[in-house]
């Protein structure tokens, strides 16, 4: 059996449910196509859902209506070793208030919630249905074939909105070469069921206040971090691991998260917690230099699948780049069909519109952060010189005090060496 | 938290039909394996004294570790499962 529809969107996460919203609103016949049994079924991140001042413009009592968890109030980063950490912790009421800067939000109500917007909006979501091919017609894209089922869907157009590994965008020649592992990282997270009075007093939290965390040194000497954020009445705790690094370690994933969650300084955050859920993701880290072909002939590439994440280290964002890009391309196609033409030369103006947006000027403007990122001294050196530098600063024991340059420059020169350190400031301030 | 018991905290529905097919002869000229420790769902076993990759993909979180990691392009089959199969998230 098959169907015809204006348009055609893989994918019912953020990017394609933003998509498939534009273009509905807009009158378009539009297929949501997921392969979950819902939206969100499927989805994990880290996660914090950051401002999306995009689709604020299309609903904008967005934040009044979304499956909301807390909203960031509290930000930290705490450098840790297997023994010691040091923290340093960043709060303002600014972000204690609308419009707020972030939220936690769980993916199977929040995308849920977001694809039943486009729903609402005319869109008509298949579920169940995963993707197996793009179907060609006279050399154009024509559809889509559906695994396990016979007859297909049928449009001029097709947004690729399937994820950080899109083998639509890889199917239609805009992802060359293939996926390259030191441009991904695969994430891990333990959901950790905690009461919430819990969670407010040991983490200083009132009201709806949300607590987010970023650790370094806690990967066992693989690229990558951890992470702990505060839901309402649980906690995400995880780890994310840079896969070129990750695969000639010998370590795995789950073992690193068991050390991560007993270090002394975070099994007592964790403490009383009970694991409910544990998942894993893999995230498009390249940064800009990962981009691959957006358009092509009757088809746009948007969100993960695009590569559109900015892993900087700082502030980790999918979501926002992934809602904002799928809007773009929806804006596009609905311009498509005003020109009744599906061609690269008018769907290129997607790119053009990326281009122009800040999603592409802050990938553009940390291209070099990556690189950064590929320095193995951050992930066991560094944090292991800042905890010791400290305890020396903070030790009293009789002995006389080395002043505190001194000290500096004599655990630079042990653990890390004086020549790397200059190098590495240097990739850190061009990165950042 | 024990990867043994991850049926216990994530749930699945299994297709009888496998999503990927590993050719593990393929595995066993590998120089690499890194698939074995980077999949977080432990879904390949290599056994040293048996110089033998085991896979089974009933816990495979779908994340695509192995897929990427894979440098001997050794899968006859590596798709996400049919529609309404696989791992089901609840609150993640």
């Amino acid at each position: 059996m098959s169907k015809n529809y204006q348009a055609i969107v893989i994918g019912a996460g953020p990017a394609g449910s933003s998509a498939a919203l534009t273009m509905a609103r807009a009158g378009l016949d539009v297929a949501l196509v997921e392969r979950g049994t819902f939206p969100g079924e499927k989805n994990m991140f880290g996660g914090i859902l950051h401002r999306m001042t995009s689709i604020e413009e299309i609903l904008p009592d967005f934040w009044e209506r979304a499956p909301l968890e807390r909203h960031i109030a509290k930000k930290g980063t705490t450098f840790m070793t297997d023994q010691a950490s040091f923290h340093v912790q960043h709060e303002t009421v600014n972000f204690d208030r609308a419009p707020y800067n972030g939220y936690t939000v769980f993916r199977p109500n929040f995308d849920r919630w977001l694809a039943e917007e486009a729903v609402k909006a005319g869109a008509t979501l298949i579920t169940r249905s995963t993707v197996d091919d793009l179907v060609l017609k006279d050399g154009r894209i024509a559809g889509v074939s559906i695994q396990g089922r016979s007859g297909q869907l049928n449009a001029p157009v097709v947004i690729a909105a399937d994820g950080v590994l899109s083998f639509t965008a890889q199917k239609a020649g805009l992802r060359r070469p293939t996926f390259n592992a030191d441009q991904m990282a695969v994430g891990v997270k333990a959901l950790i069921d905690m009461p919430r009075e819990m969670i407010d007093e040991r983490f200083g939290l009132v009201r709806d206040q949300g607590f987010a965390n970023e650790f370094v040194g806690c990967t066992g000497g693989v690229r990558g971090g951890g992470f702990l954020y505060t839901n309402y009445d649980s906690l995400s705790v995880g780890l994310v691991f840079h896969l070129g690094s990750l695969r000639i370690s010998g370590k795995t994933p789950y073992d690193l998260l068991n050390e991560f969650m007993e270090q002394p300084q975070v099994a007592k955050l964790v403490r009383g917690g009970r694991l409910q859920e544990y998942s894993a993701h893999l995230i498009p880290e390249g940064g800009y230099n990962m981009i691959p072909e957006v358009v092509g002939n009757g088809i746009l590439v948007t969100g993960d699948a695009a590569a559109l994440c900015n892993a900087t280290g700082v502030n980790l964002e999918g979501i926002n780049l992934a809602s904002h890009s799928g809007i773009l391309a929806g804006r596009t196609v609905v311009e498509a069909h005003e020109r009744n033409d599906f061609s690269t030369k008018t769907l290129k103006r997607y790119k053009e519109r990326l281009d122009l947006s800040w999603i592409m000027q802050d990938l553009k403007g940390f291209k070099n952060a990556p690189k950064m990122l590929h320095i193995n001294r951050i992930y066991n050196e560094y944090p292991d010189l800042v905890c010791s530098m400290m305890e020396h600063i903070y030790r009293i024991d009789g002995t006389p005090k080395m002043s505190i340059p001194k000290l500096v420059l004599r655990e630079v020169k042990k653990k890390v060496g004086l020549k790397n350190a200059i190098s590495d400031a240097f990739t850190a301030w061009r990165a950042l | 938290m024990n990867i043994d018991e991850i049926f216990d905290n994530t749930s699945f529905t299994i297709d009888r039909e496998p999503h990927i097919i590993l050719d593990t002869t393929v595995c066993t000229g590998c120089d690499n394996r890194g698939c074995a420790n980077s999949c977080p769902a432990r879904c390949y076993s290599w056994s040293e004294e048996e110089q033998k990759m085991t896979f089974v993909y009933d816990g495979c979180l779908e994340c695509g570790t192995c897929y990427v990691v894979c440098h001997r392009n050794a899968f006859t089959r590596w798709r996400y499962p049919r529609g309404g199969f696989g791992v089901a998230y609840r609150m993640t």
